[in-house]
């Protein structure tokens, strides 16, 4: 039986990629930090709060996302957006993602016969 | 807030670039703020919920270098070969020549032997630390400054040869040479710097000084030859029947003369003989004699046999 520890490097390391794919699909609607947070994981992506916070930022950085504060409500908050050039992006990789799982699914079939 | 997250907060900026550090500031706050009332509408009290969010978001250097995408890693792996190949390079011989030369100075300046050696070794350590520490640096600020090196790519050419290709290995080689510089260096040395101390001033030398006039100058020079075949061998690689009798030809003149003078009494010092009565008692001389004629003659043998076996299995 492998052990726990392995497993969970295994599982961390095939989820590690899809955070940035699963923020700019969740950040097509408008969203600050911890409110994506909280989306993201109410649909099976758990993040950490010290990983999503400084990922937001880079991406920001790399013109993936826009930000926009918003100072109405009661503390101001930086609302994220995907950008065209994170759509384009987005779209690529979840290509991407496609390929692998069509891939996976004709080695998974090809190794039963 | 509570101090609880503006010190949080401090502690995460130090480290976080000026320029962004208000924006990230203001940011963070929000997010901990929002993250705590998450907790507490859930009905948990504000000041445990605050502790358990700044523990979520853990060691505040960790989350200030995700922020600034600064490294947390002295060396990484882009780097790590690079430093440790030419670590290991530089420590393979700049502290045992630097230890070499300081100590020979050392006993040449009028040190004892002892003191010598001493100094010799402590040259060499401090050395040692020495280039460890700069190498080291060097890495570490390359990789936070992330300037790439142009370091030529690995290419299969770079593969080290086989055993079956060179039977003479760099380190076999390397450590002879080395084993020879030092019995060239004794042979001088033992003259002026030997371990016994004479009746006057200065040291009593082991060997009889007589045999400057030609036998010693004789022996450097077989030893010097010696060097030279060593070179000669790394360089075919292998053991060739010239090699074998080059090396025969040389250990013979070597220590046929060694056993020659020792038999004959004239190899070691006159006066360090009658300075050890134990040597002038009875047989005892001639029992080192024979056990220096004996081991000589052992050690040729076992040199020559060991050159026609490795010869004759490279032949297969």
């Amino acid at each position: 039986m492998v052990s726990d520890e392995i497993l969970r490097t295994h599982l961390q390391e095939l989820r590690r990629g899809t955070v940035v794919v699963a923020s700019l699909v969740a950040l097509r609607r408008p969203d600050y930090g911890y409110a994506l947070l909280q989306r993201l994981s109410d649909h099976g992506f758990p993040v950490d709060a010290n990983t999503l916070y400084p990922l937001l930022r880079r991406l920001e950085e790399q013109g993936l996302v826009t930000s926009e504060w918003n100072t109405e409500e009661r503390r101001p908050r930086k609302f994220y957006q995907t950008s065209e050039e994170g759509e384009s992006v987005l779209g690529r990789l979840l290509a991407d993602l496609a390929a692998v799982q069509t891939s996976l699914t004709g080695l998974i079939e090809g190794a039963d016969r | 807030m509570t101090s609880l997250t503006d010190r949080y907060l401090a502690a995460t900026l130090r480290s976080v670039p000026v320029a962004r550090r208000e924006e990230i500031a203001t940011e963070l706050r929000a997010s901990i703020e929002d993250m705590v009332e998450g907790r507490t509408t859930g009905g948990q009290d504000g000041t445990a919920a605050e502790r358990e969010v700044l523990t979520e978001l853990g060691d505040p250097a960790r989350l200030a270098a995700r922020y600034s995408d600064r490294r947390l890693q002295l060396i990484g792996p882009t780097y790590y070969l690079a430093w440790e190949r030419l670590l290991k390079l530089l420590l393979s011989f700049v502290p045992a020549t630097a230890g070499v030369i300081v100590g020979l100075l050392a006993a040449t300046d009028g040190e004892n032997a002892g003191g010598a050696v001493g100094e010799g070794i402590a040259t060499a350590l401090t050395v040692a630390l020495q280039i460890a520490f700069w190498v080291t640096l060097v890495f570490a600020v390359l990789e936070r400054t992330r300037t790439p090196l142009h370091l030529p790519d690995w290419s299969v050419d770079q593969l080290p040869e086989g055993p079956g290709d060179r039977q003479i290995t760099l380190t076999d080689t390397a450590a002879s040479i080395g084993f020879l510089a030092i019995f060239i260096a004794y042979l001088p040395m033992q003259h002026f710097r030997s371990f016994v101390p004479a009746d006057g001033d200065g040291n009593l030398p082991i060997l009889d000084p007589a045999l400057w006039s030609f036998w010693l100058p004789f022996l450097i020079a077989v030893l010097v030859a010696t060097v030279g075949l060593e070179i000669a061998k790394y360089r075919a690689g292998r053991w060739t029947w010239p090699l074998v009798g080059a090396n025969a030809v040389l250990d013979l003149a070597f220590a046929v003369p060694v056993v020659w003078l020792m038999s004959t009494d004239r190899l070691l010092n006159p006066d360090l003989v009658a300075r050890f009565e134990w040597l002038g008692e009875g047989e005892n001389l001639n029992t080192v004699a024979t056990i220096v004629v004996a081991g000589s003659a052992l050690i040729v043998l076992w040199d020559v046999v060991e050159s026609v076996v490795k010869t004759l299995r490279d032949r297969r």
